[in-house]
This record gives structure tokens, C-alpha cells and sequence, in this order.
């Protein structure tokens, strides 16, 4: 099991260094774009709907948690009771809601911008925005994030770390792995932001095409 | 000398409040900031490496805060209460309650304000529906543009500081590691700040806020009659009838009071509290939304679940019952009965998300919820990156110095942070100033002298007046966008200026009588 468990990291890891050179098919994109618009859109199709079935997840988590919360809350002052994994579930809940809905809420926009020029921009001005703020700040960010949680990670799931008490859920192997699952949602969807503003910028996608896929999914 | 680290740190912070101004997302470019001055860092051999690496165990810290699990369910108490329309006739109603004193509609908005407040405690949501709904119909009565529009983003601000508002959560969390931290450097052991402070220290100042407000519209319909008409009863609209006031405007008051009261009552930890306030908002949104759908049936489960709800709480108060040991007929009886009434309530709350499905509003709310709160992490982790650098860079202790050697000793600290942070809040959100601002400043100015608490409240209700101000405010766009075109964006203006008198006012009186703040919570402490 744990050597299966190697493998699969080992191959994880092949995979992430393999996909390396992906980040600059924004950039690619933006230099031929008569040649690459096509095959971008429909990427940009497939990468928004990763985001859009990890914000589902988030979002069927949101019912949970009110569900889980007030349960424990009945267990707990009416009939005394107190159960460890029933917290742990809350945590697991709660952390997931924001690390896979991180991604969806780039997609629809919903992440605060300090808008006081932004408002004036034109949309090819914002689209440079985008570009350069999805490849200077997000995708290094996360990178970041991949590279130093590995360890941390591969420890956890070496020893199939549970959460500490006896009664607890037994998969902080799994909790603790939300944090590169998070950051590898960022970098797609951080990706699919900077392709839509590279066509934009090229002539091959109107602003208000993103625009429209906001209010669709909002 | 200046170090240079000195000067990195100055620049990153001067660069990060730049690079916000193209309008990338605020959490991605305080994290990018962060990270590329410290690749510079690194490269000057100024901090070292392990330093960056640490970002993941500060996210799995963001992941396991307990007291941060109460804001998605306080968000998600608010996105239900608001998408479901119980908001909407909260206002309707009490404007309608009002509607024969004069001025009525105008204390109408601030009421509901400090209600809605109470549930959502982010400035747009509730500035926006307030805008929507009740600024029209002031128009159409003959109130003052000025006074409508100051009045309702006035009281949309309020979200910010009566509890149990997001920021303040925020807040307590920010302030309770500040004050470990002070206490760590000056080697004395601190008291924790918890939520429930904030949340008591805040109730004073904020009803007096409420308080100012309503005294101010009084004082303006006598002064100036014509700004607020009073108007006769429209005959289109049928009478309201006591049911619908006590459903309306009851319910959702009763909800957040008993939330409220039992984060300050020392009954329930916030996050349990912010459990049941959301449990309960879908129980009156499934209520709200039934009527139009063809099935009696849902209205009633929910109706029986909102009965159970406080049947339980009384059960929970005096009796100790147990699913293990049970001794005696009654206490066996009570057991069976409490067993009952909890799945009465799991029932009506899966009716009441049956409903909310059936009026296309479920998956919304929740995908709605899901987004702020994803939007407040992503902000927690951003910031975290950069105060990580700025921390290695040795920024913390620049600002110390910086504001130990300011003249004046506390105040004078006190009065630069509070201008500082007044201009950031042109265009910082206070979650945003929570996470990088506060960590940095606050240690310093506890160590100085200031209580934990009376800062946190000083801060909030200068950020408050600071989101009123023009011509940034937030709340005053947020009017702006959901205001009807004939409305001038000069008379929005003025109108904020009065109220803005009001909110120096008691931030005056704050300051001066710290005990407004930090009584209550000595109280119940």
C-alpha cells in the first residue's frame, strides 16, 4: 500500500514538472493567436468546468456544515454528547468550502478588486491586467504553495496521518491535501483567466463574453 | 543609519498599496507582492529561505481556526435571509409600521439597517438592498435626495459594527494574536480576546450610533419639515395585519437576538451561535418562499421546526438529559420527547431546503455563500504570504519604532494609525486592512497602553466613517450603482456628510470614555 502510495507521488510529481511548460500557453496564445484561438477556447471551456464542479463540491459542503453544526450543537446541550470526528467533520467542511471554491470565485469574478480605476479601464487595458497579474502573482503564488506543502503532505499521507484525538476522522491525510488541491485549482483557473484575456487582447473574444459567463454562473 | 531591510520593507508595502490600484484581485496581489520582495529578500541574503516555506502550515493554521469556522455560517446566515427576500420585507414592513409618524421611512432604514447588520456585516449587500428598495419609495414620498441617500449608506455601514458582524470575528482574531504578541514582548501573560468580547464591547457604541442616527432625522424633521413630507397612508396597499408584523419583522429580530444573546451570554461559542442563526434563516426562507408553491405541506414541517427549535433550548436549560444513562419515567419521557422534536427539525430544515430548491434559490444562496467566503480566505492567505515577508524583513519592528517614537506616547500612535487606516479604507476593504493593517499596528499600540478591545471597537467605527467618506467611501458607491439615475452623485455627497459628523462624534466619545467599549465586556466576562 505505502509503496503504491510512492508511486502514485513519484508519478504526481513527473506529471506537475511535465505540466510546467503550461503556464506560459497564455503567453503562447497571445503571440499566435490565428493559429491557437480555437484550441484555447475549448480549453478554456474544460478548465472553467473543473472550477465550476469544485465550487459545486464547495457549495454542497456549505448545506453540510449548517446541517453538521447544528447537529453537534443539539448532541451537544441537549443529550450531553460530544464527538470528535463530528468536529472534525465542521473543520473538514469549513476548510473545504473556501479551498475549493477558491477557484469557481475567480471564475465568477468574485474576488474583491480595489476598483476605484479599474472602472475607468478599457477592456483591453483590464485584459492586460489580467494577463499579467494571473502570471506574475497567482501562478507563482501557487507555485509556492505546491512546492513547499509536498513534504508536509507526503509525510501525512506516509503514515496516513488521522486527526488527533482517538475518536477523530481518521483522513487528516486528506484535509491537509486541499492545500496543493487548492493551489492546482488556482493555477488552472488563474490560467484559463489569462488565455480569455490574451484573446481578448487579440481580437478573438469580446469582454463580454467573460462578463456573460459570470452572470451564468453567479 | 537606516538597515536596508528597513527600506525593502517600506518599499513592499508602498508597492503592494500601488499594484492594488490596477484592480487585480486584492488577495493575489498582496500574496504576489509578498512573494516577489521576498525572492528579493533571498537573493540579498537578507531573509532566509525557510522563511517562504512556511506559507502552508500558516494555510493549514487559516483551515483549523476555530473561531474563523463561525464566518462562512454567519455569511450563509446573511446570503439566506437576503436571497430569500426576508430582508426585503423586513424593510417593507417597518416602513409601513412607520409610515404615519413623520419621517417614518427614514427610521424605518435605520432600524432595519442595525438589523441587517446584524445578519450580514458586508458593507454592499445590505447598502444595495436598502438602496433598492427603500430609496425609491423615499423619492416618491418627497424626502430630501440628500437625507434618503445619506441615511441609507449610513445605515448600511452599521453592518460593520453591531455584532454579530463578520469584521468584528475577523477582527477578534486579528486583535487576540496582537495582544499575545505584546504580551510576548514585554514578557507579561495576556488575556485572550475573544469574539464575545468584541461582540459586547461593540453593542454600546453601536445603538448609540443607532441612537445618533434617529435623533438626527428627528432633529431634521422638525428643523426642516419639507426634508422628510409626511405623507397619507397609501390606499392601494392593504392594511397590515399583526400576523404578517409578527412574522416579518418578529421572527427574523427574535433569530438574531437569540444568537446574539447566546454569544453574550457565554451560552454557546460563536460558531455553534452562527449554527443555529443559519439553521434557523433557512427555516424562514423555506417559510418566506412556501406561500407561492402548490404543496401546504412544507409550510407546516417548518412551522413545527421552528417550534422545536426553542422547545429544545428550554429542554437543553433544565434538564439534564442523556442518551446513555437514563434514571426515571420523566426523565426517559423528556428523552424520548427531545429525540422527537430533533428530528422535527432536521425534517423541516430539509423541507425548508426543498423549498428554497423548488423556488430556483438553493443551489444560488449557497453557491453565493460559498463565494464570499471564499473570498475572505483567499484574502487571510494573500495576506498572510505578504505579512510572513514583511515580518521577515523586519517591517514589524520598523513600525514599532516608527510609532513608540511618534510624540504624544499612545495617542499620538493612536491618532497616525487611525489617519492612516481612514485613508486606507478609501480603498482597502476592512477584511483586507483586518488581515495586513492590524497585525502590524496593533501590537505596538497595545504594548503602548491601549486596551485590546476599546482599540478593536476605535478602529471599526473609524473604518465605518471611513467607508461614508467622499468621494471614495464604498458604501457611497455601492449607493451610487443601485441608485436611480435621476439621483446626483453631489447631493449623495452632502447627504453622507452629516452622518459622517455623527460617526466623529462617537468616535470622540469612544476614545475619551473607553469604558462605552470595554465595560460590558469586563461585565460578562
Amino acid at each position: 500500500m505505502a509503496s503504491l502510495i510512492d508511486i502514485i507521488g513519484t508519478g504526481l510529481i513527473w506529471l506537475g514538472l511535465a505540466l510546467l511548460p503550461f503556464i506560459l500557453w497564455p503567453i503562447a496564445v497571445l503571440i499566435q493567436p490565428g493559429i491557437l484561438h480555437r484550441a484555447a477556447s475549448r480549453l478554456i471551456k474544460l478548465q472553467d468546468r473543473v472550477s465550476g464542479i469544485a465550487i459545486s463540491v464547495a457549495a454542497s459542503l456549505a448545506f453540510f456544515i449548517i446541517l453538521i453544526q447544528l447537529l453537534s450543537v443539539l448532541l451537544r446541550y441537549v443529550f450531553g454528547l460530544s464527538f470528535s470526528w463530528l468536529t472534525d467533520s465542521i473543520i473538514f467542511s469549513f476548510a473545504s468550502i473556501f479551498m475549493l471554491g477558491a477557484a469557481g470565485t475567480l471564475k465568477s469574478d468574485g474576488h474583491v478588486r480595489v476598483d476605484i480605476f479599474r472602472r475607468y479601464f478599457s477592456p483591453k487595458l483590464s485584459a492586460i491586467v489580467e494577463l499579467a497579474g494571473s502570471l506574475l502573482f497567482l501562478v507563482p503564488i501557487c507555485l509556492l504553495v505546491i512546492y513547499s506543502s509536498a513534504g508536509l503532505v507526503a509525510r501525512s499521507w506516509s503514515i496516513f496521518e488521522p486527526f488527533n484525538e482517538s475518536d477523530g476522522l481518521p483522513v487528516r491525510y486528506l484535509f491537509k491535501s486541499l492545500v496543493p488541491v487548492f493551489a492546482v485549482l488556482m493555477i488552472n483557473q488563474g490560467l484559463s483567466q489569462a488565455t480569455k484575456a490574451a484573446l481578448i487582447l487579440r481580437g478573438y473574444r469580446s469582454a463580454a463574453d467573460t462578463a456573460h459567463n459570470q452572470d451564468a454562473t453567479l | 543609519m537606516i538597515e536596508v531591510e528597513a527600506i525593502l520593507a517600506l518599499a513592499m508595502f508602498a508597492t503592494a498599496m500601488l499594484a492594488l490600484l490596477a484592480g487585480y484581485p486584492v488577495a493575489l496581489t498582496l500574496g504576489g507582492v509578498g512573494l516577489i520582495f521576498g525572492i528579493i529578500g533571498v537573493e540579498l541574503g537578507l531573509i532566509p529561505l525557510p522563511i517562504l516555506r512556511n506559507l502552508p502550515s500558516r494555510i493549514l493554521g487559516s483551515m483549523e481556526n476555530q473561531v474563523l469556522i463561525s464566518v462562512p455560517l454567519f455569511v450563509l446566515m446573511g446570503v439566506i435571509l437576503e436571497r430569500s427576500r426576508v430582508a426585503d420585507d423586513l424593510l417593507d414592513t417597518a416602513g409601513r409600521l412607520l409610515q404615519n409618524v413623520k419621517g417614518g421611512m427614514g427610521y424605518a432604514v435605520v432600524i432595519v439597517g442595525a438589523l441587517l447588520a446584524a445578519s450580514t456585516g458586508i458593507v454592499g449587500a445590505t447598502v444595495v438592498t436598502m438602496t433598492l428598495i427603500a430609496l425609491p419609495a423615499m423619492l416618491r414620498q418627497g424626502y430630501d435626495p440628500k437625507l434618503a441617500t445619506g441615511t441609507i449608506a449610513a445605515s448600511g455601514t452599521l453592518g460593520q459594527i453591531i455584532p454579530p458582524s463578520i469584521v468584528l470575528i475577523l477582527l477578534a482574531d486579528a486583535v487576540s494574536t496582537a495582544n499575545q504578541a505584546a504580551a510576548a514582548r514585554s514578557g507579561q501573560g495576556a488575556g485572550v480576546v475573544s469574539v464575545g468580547d468584541l461582540f459586547a464591547g461593540a453593542i454600546v457604541p453601536g445603538l448609540m450610533l443607532v441612537g445618533l442616527y434617529l435623533l438626527y432625522l428627528l432633529c431634521v424633521s422638525i428643523i426642516k419639515p419639507d426634508y422628510t413630507p409626511d405623507l397619507a397612508p397609501d390606499a392601494d396597499q392593504p392594511a397590515l395585519r399583526l400576523r404578517d408584523v409578527l412574522i416579518t419583522l418578529g421572527a427574523p429580530l427574535l433569530l438574531i437576538l437569540a444568537v446574539l444573546g447566546s454569544i453574550l451570554g457565554g451560552l454557546a461559542s460563536p460558531t455553534e451561535a452562527a449554527g443555529v442563526g443559519a439553521g434557523g434563516a433557512l427555516l424562514l426562507a423555506g417559510l418566506r418562499l412556501a406561500p407561492g408553491q402548490s404543496s401546504k405541506w412544507p409550510v407546516r414541517f417548518i412551522l413545527a421546526a421552528l417550534a422545536a427549535l426553542p422547545l429544545l433550548g428550554l429542554l437543553a436549560r433544565n434538564f439534564d438529559l442523556s442518551l446513555i444513562a437514563t434514571s426515571g419515567l420523566l426523565q426517559l419521557v423528556l428523552t424520548a420527547f427531545a429525540i422527537g422534536l430533533c428530528f422535527t427539525l432536521i425534517f423541516g430544515l430539509a423541507m425548508a431546503a426543498l423549498v428554497l430548491k423548488r423556488a430556483r434559490q438553493l443551489h444560488d444562496t449557497l453557491n453565493s455563500g460559498t463565494q464570499i467566503t471564499s473570498m475572505v480566505f483567499l484574502i487571510l492567505i494573500g495576506a498572510s504570504l505578504f505579512a510572513l515577508v514583511f515580518r521577515a524583513l523586519g517591517g514589524d519592528h520598523y513600525v514599532e519604532a516608527l510609532l513608540t517614537g511618534l510624540p504624544g506616547g499612545m495617542w499620538g500612535a493612536l491618532v497616525a494609525t487611525m489617519l492612516v487606516m481612514f485613508v486606507l479604507g478609501f480603498f482597502l476593504d476592512f477584511i483586507e486592512i483586518v488581515f495586513v493593517v492590524v497585525p502590524i499596528v496593533a501590537p505596538p499600540l497595545i504594548m503602548l497602553g491601549a486596551d485590546p478591545v476599546w482599540l478593536a471597537i476605535l478602529m471599526a467605527l473609524n473604518l465605518q466613517t471611513s467607508f461614508l467618506t467622499p468621494p471614495f467611501g464604498f458604501a457611497l458607491f455601492y449607493l451610487r450603482g443601485a441608485a436611480p439615475d435621476g439621483v446626483e452623485t453631489l447631493d449623495i455627497w452632502r447627504g453622507a456628510i452629516p452622518f459622517i459628523g455623527l460617526q466623529l462624534l462617537m468616535i470622540l466619545l469612544v476614545a475619551s470614555i473607553p469604558a462605552l467599549a470595554t465595560h460590558l465586556p469586563d461585565q460578562l466576562r
